[in-house]
């Protein structure tokens, strides 16, 4: 296992925090992270940043009417077939 | 028409519970909710009569998500006013972190900003950095879903999305610093 620096880890932590390292990967960042409080801070701050991101932004839904008219549509192009 | 029932009833069973993802990824790159309701429609009834194309038990929705972005590309994008021809490799990426880990290091302003500017913020991005953004971090789809959906190397919606997320956290933390969310490092005299 390569021991990763700060400049290695910090590369491959937003790739982390999404769970796409290969398995190999993701045990050298977390070592590098248990013992760097620095990038460790890091990481909590864009973890923070996703979270935030997600759940702001994934409230919308599709509105009842839209969907109703998208339905409709729908129906009379298969009718229309 | 060969068993339009079974079809139709296969096509409901398998692209309408994607519609809230297809409604927020136009919205994202259209930036319009009226054009966005438009692409939404136009992409579901491209689906619709070309849904013998679509392999059952495969990724319906990448599937969708490829006919809305290729509509968006060839009907929708040139009725916006949007500088096209950008460097996107130019935006030079700075890590936020390094400006407010001395006064806000667990981020707790970005809780303070309301949706409504986080997504304006979104929306204030190229449309390659927007899609990428909306794929990744609003929907989660995987690094790999999106090369596929898109038809992109993987590589390159890695380096998309790193840049999103730093020019992102950018305009947030401009909104922030604007509305006193946050109070900017002083300077050392």
């Amino acid at each position: 296992m390569r021991r990763l620096d700060c400049e290695q880890a910090l590369v491959h932590l937003e790739d982390y925090l999404k769970g796409e390292l290969t398995p190999d990967l993701v045990l050298e960042v977390r070592v590098h992270l248990d013992r760097c409080r620095d990038c460790t801070g890091h990481a909590r701050f864009e973890q923070s940043f996703l979270i935030m991101l997600e759940t702001r932004a994934r409230k919308e839904t599709c509105p009842e009417e839209v969907r109703a008219r998208i339905v409709a549509a729908l129906r009379a192009a298969a009718r229309g077939s | 028409m060969a068993e339009p029932s079974a079809a139709g009833r296969s096509f409901d069973e398998e692209a309408l519970p994607h519609l809230d993802t297809l409604y927020r990824v136009a919205l994202r790159l259209t930036a319009d909710p009226t054009l966005a309701e438009d692409l939404v429609q136009d992409t579901m009834l491209k689906a619709y009569r070309s849904w013998q194309q679509y392999r059952p038990g495969t990724n319906a929705r990448g599937w969708l998500l490829t006919i809305l972005r290729n509509t968006f590309i060839n009907d929708y994008r040139r009725r916006k006013h949007e500088p096209v021809a950008m460097d996107l490799e130019a935006v030079e990426p700075h890590a936020l972190y390094r400006s407010v880990q001395d006064v806000d290091p667990e981020g707790s302003f970005f809780s303070q900003i309301v949706d409504a500017k986080v997504l304006e913020a979104i929306d204030a991005l190229p449309t390659e950095f927007r899609e990428v953004l909306a794929l990744s971090d609003i929907e989660g789809m995987s690094y790999g879903e999106i090369a596929a959906t898109l038809k992109i190397p993987v590589g390159t919606v890695k380096s998309r999305l790193f840049r999103a997320r730093r020019q992102l956290q950018a305009g947030l933390y401009a909104h922030a610093v604007e509305m006193g969310y946050i109070k900017p490092r002083e300077t050392a005299p």
